[in-house]
């Protein structure tokens, strides 16, 4: 029963994308979308089955391996098509489905009367398909299978306007960062199979204690690269900026929600790896605290809205970073889950206005939306709060948690971590309300009066109402863990990777107070610069910086992209021209020139041909005599 | 067993042998060119019943018999080959008929 909710919730979409697919054009655009919809939240009434089923079970039998069938087998080595179903996955099957399913509902208004809804809603099934395999995989293989195709199901969605160009370049920037972390996981695995001889958690966790550290360094940094990838962590994260030339729930789904959260997932459930090599652990904690200062900084001066959001999501997920690397695994989850409350919210809700404005994206031409959407603005007012951490808000309880454990943690990287957190909490609320401030106070811009008389409300009922549902659960969500009254999320995910730290409560409220009073300041100043109309960077050398996002994109520009276009340009001019090319060429007209030489002893005349035959004879016949 | 040894019988064949290369050397016409091809198949034969003769095995023989029956088949092949060259009113030359010139 339990089980069996696990495989509902991981087939119905699949059984949605292939009804889309394979139904094409007999069905219409509306039936399409719901058909999408409604699996996806079947998949969610499924992971509701399995989580009460492992709720109301004994803590002791809370882990299942089912097994489908033998997937592949080789020798010794076989894995199995297999689900694993515990409080992690099960916690995760959640979020992804419930998110995934409000949010493919909201699409279902925004994306009305486009050209190619089918496609999209299929696409939508597929991703959610593809992450649900992610999250309830029971081995590595099925894990890598899930993996890649979320980032297949990324591409296809960041490229779904296919007319525009920057969409496609976008979605094949997304593919190729992605696949450079895809192959250090699959990497991860092959060693894997090398020294452990499987890849089902179960067995590799229990084989790590076995292994040697060169082993086990080797394997966490594969997997620690796969993640960063996916996860968009410095230093490969240029691509999760760009991935906003996809459709809005696209960006709310794959870019906030779920998919970019595989990597803290990952780093969580392998998490008997992680520790047992500390340094890369702690590597990923230093490269989440320096994506959550970066994404922060950047997120400063960017105009495109959903590029301010794509930033704070950066951001976040550089804190849960940290989180799970300190191996503060039930914060980390913790934070996943209210970010993906709220940033999806945020999305959406800028959606919204995206949808309002006509497509509109530059902040610097909305302004004064609050009277004209008086529900988006709440949307989005809740979104912020709870971004920037304001109590009651789901991001405070979460975001607090894990700057507290790295206060627990102690110790240089413990202190370096938390003051960087506390920086960045500083940064969240500038930005964040820098953002608000443009969009929805001051005087109604030209672009929002012009709207504004269309006549229309704020959007339709599918739209809003998805919003709503985020919008309570954005607020009240975070009330699962109140440290030092009650603590069940924590101890739910301790069960599947138990936390190595936990904060005290007097930690846990002081580092609250600390933060809470930096978001403020933080929201003042973006206040201030807001009303005084400048800018909160006013260095115009810092801005630029800035602007260029640090110059990563340039960077990797100079490294990779132009060496290897000259390289291979050379290579055409001096290989594959001369030799290659010219050789075949050759091959050609010396095979014709050679023909027309030897046809010539074809005569024609049998006389001829019996004389050479007679000749032959004689010449045989000499030279077997003279060899004898 | 008396009689000639057995290489008068070689003589006799390579003489015949001989003939029948000439003749497909030297002759234009298809007939005598497929006349000498006979005669030259016929000094094999003689060579390889003298053999069997010498050697008391009757091998050889049948392997005359064999090369006799292959004979027939290319007599039939070649004659069918200049009655459809004289139906088509060419020119009974093997010289003229080089159309397979390369």
């Amino acid at each position: 029963m339990t089980v069996g909710g696990a495989w509902i919730c991981l087939l119905s979409p699949l059984a949605g994308a292939l009804a889309i697919t394979l139904a094409g054009q007999r069905i219409s655009r509306r039936t399409a979308g719901w058909i999408s919809t409604l699996t996806t939240f079947l998949a969610f009434g499924g992971a509701l089955v399995a989580f009460f089923g492992l709720w109301a079970a004994d803590p002791s039998d809370r882990e299942h391996v089912s097994t489908a069938y033998t997937w592949l087998a080789a020798g010794d080595f076989e894995v199995g098509f297999q689900i694993q179903l515990d409080t992690l996955s099960s916690t995760m099957m959640l979020i992804v489905s419930g998110v995934g399913g409000l949010i493919v509902w909201y699409s279902m208004g925004y994306m009305a009367g486009d050209d190619e809804e089918r496609r999209y809603f299929a696409y939508m099934s597929l991703f959610v398909f593809s992450m649900l395999m992610l999250v309830e995989a029971g081995n590595f293989l099925l894990l890598l299978v899930g993996w890649g195709l979320v980032g297949l199901a990324s591409y296809l969605l960041i490229g779904f306007w296919h007319h525009r160009p920057e969409a496609v370049a976008a979605a094949k920037k997304a593919f190729v960062m992605n696949a450079i972390g895809d192959a250090t996981f699959a990497l991860a695995c092959v060693l894997l199979i090398w020294e452990t001889g499987t890849l089902e958690f179960t067995g590799v966790f229990e084989d790590v204690g076995s292994l040697s550290s060169t082993t086990v360094n080797l394997v966490a940094l594969g997997l620690l690269g796969g993640a960063i990838a996916k996860s968009a962590q410095v230093p490969l994260h240029t691509w999760l900026p760009d991935a906003m030339e996809g459709p809005t729930p696209v960006s709310a789904l794959i870019h906030a929600a779920t998919m970019v959260t595989a990597g803290v997932y990952l780093l969580v459930r392998a998490s008997p790896i992680f520790e047992a090599a500390v340094e890369v652990q702690h590597l990923a904690a230093i490269l989440g605290a320096v994506t959550l200062l970066v994404a922060g900084v950047v997120a400063l001066v960017q105009w495109d809205i959903k590029r301010v959001i794509a930033y704070s999501t950066m951001s976040q997920i550089g804190y849960m970073f940290v989180a799970a690397g300190i191996g503060a695994y039930g914060y980390a989850i913790f934070h996943l889950m209210t970010h993906a409350f709220f940033k999806a919210l945020l999305f959406m809700s800028a959606g919204l206005v995206i949808h309002h404005l006509g497509g509109e994206q530059d902040i610097r031409r909305m302004g004064g939306l609050k009277d004209v959407m008086p529900r988006t603005h709440i949307a989005f007012l809740v979104g912020a709060l709870s971004l920037v951490g304001i109590p009651i808000f789901a991001g405070f309880w979460s975001k607090d948690g894990i700057v507290s454990s790295a206060l627990a943690q102690g110790g240089g990287l413990g202190w370096t971590l938390f003051v960087t957190c506390l920086s960045g909490a500083f940064l969240t609320g500038a930005y964040t309300f820098r953002m608000y401030f443009t969009v929805f106070r001051g005087e109604p811009s030209d672009l929002a009066r012009e709207h504004a008389h269309a006549g229309h409300g704020e959007g339709p009922l599918s739209m809003l109402v998805p919003v709503g549902i985020l919008t309570v659960l954005a607020t009240i969500g975070g009330l699962v863990v109140i440290p030092g009254v009650w603590e069940p999320f924590i101890h739910w995910i301790d069960e599947t990777a138990e936390s190595l730290v936990a904060p005290t409560v007097a930690q846990d409220y002081g580092t609250s107070a600390i933060a809470v009073t930096l978001g403020l300041v933080g929201a003042g100043l973006a206040h201030r610069a807001f009303r005084e109309r400048r800018q909160l960077v006013s260095q115009s050398g810092l801005w630029r910086v800035l602007e260029h996002k640090f110059y990563f994109d340039e960077l990797y520009d100079a490294l990779f992209y132009r060496p290897a276009v000259s390289l291979s340009q050379a290579l055409r001019r001096n290989v594959e021209e001369p030799v290659i090319e010219r050789s075949l060429d050759e091959i050609g007209s010396g095979t014709i020139q050679v023909g027309g030489e030897v046809a010539r002893v074809q005569s024609g005349l049998l006389r001829t041909y019996a004389l050479a035959i007679a000749f032959a004879v004689c010449v045989l016949v000499v030279v077997f005599v003279a060899v004898r | 067993m008396d009689g000639p040894g057995v290489g008068w019988y070689l003589i006799v064949a390579a003489i015949l042998f001989g003939t029948g290369a000439l003749g497909v050397m030297l002759r234009r016409s298809p007939l005598i060119v497929l006349l000498s091809l006979e005669i030259m198949l016929n000094a094999a034969n003689l060579t390889l019943i003298a053999f069997a003769r010498q050697h008391g095995d009757l091998a050889g023989q049948i392997f005359a018999l064999a090369v006799m029956a292959v004979a027939a088949a290319e007599v039939a092949i070649g004659l069918g080959l200049i009655v459809a060259m004289a139906r088509r009113r060419l020119v009974l030359d093997v010289d003229q008929a080089s159309a397979l010139r390369g």
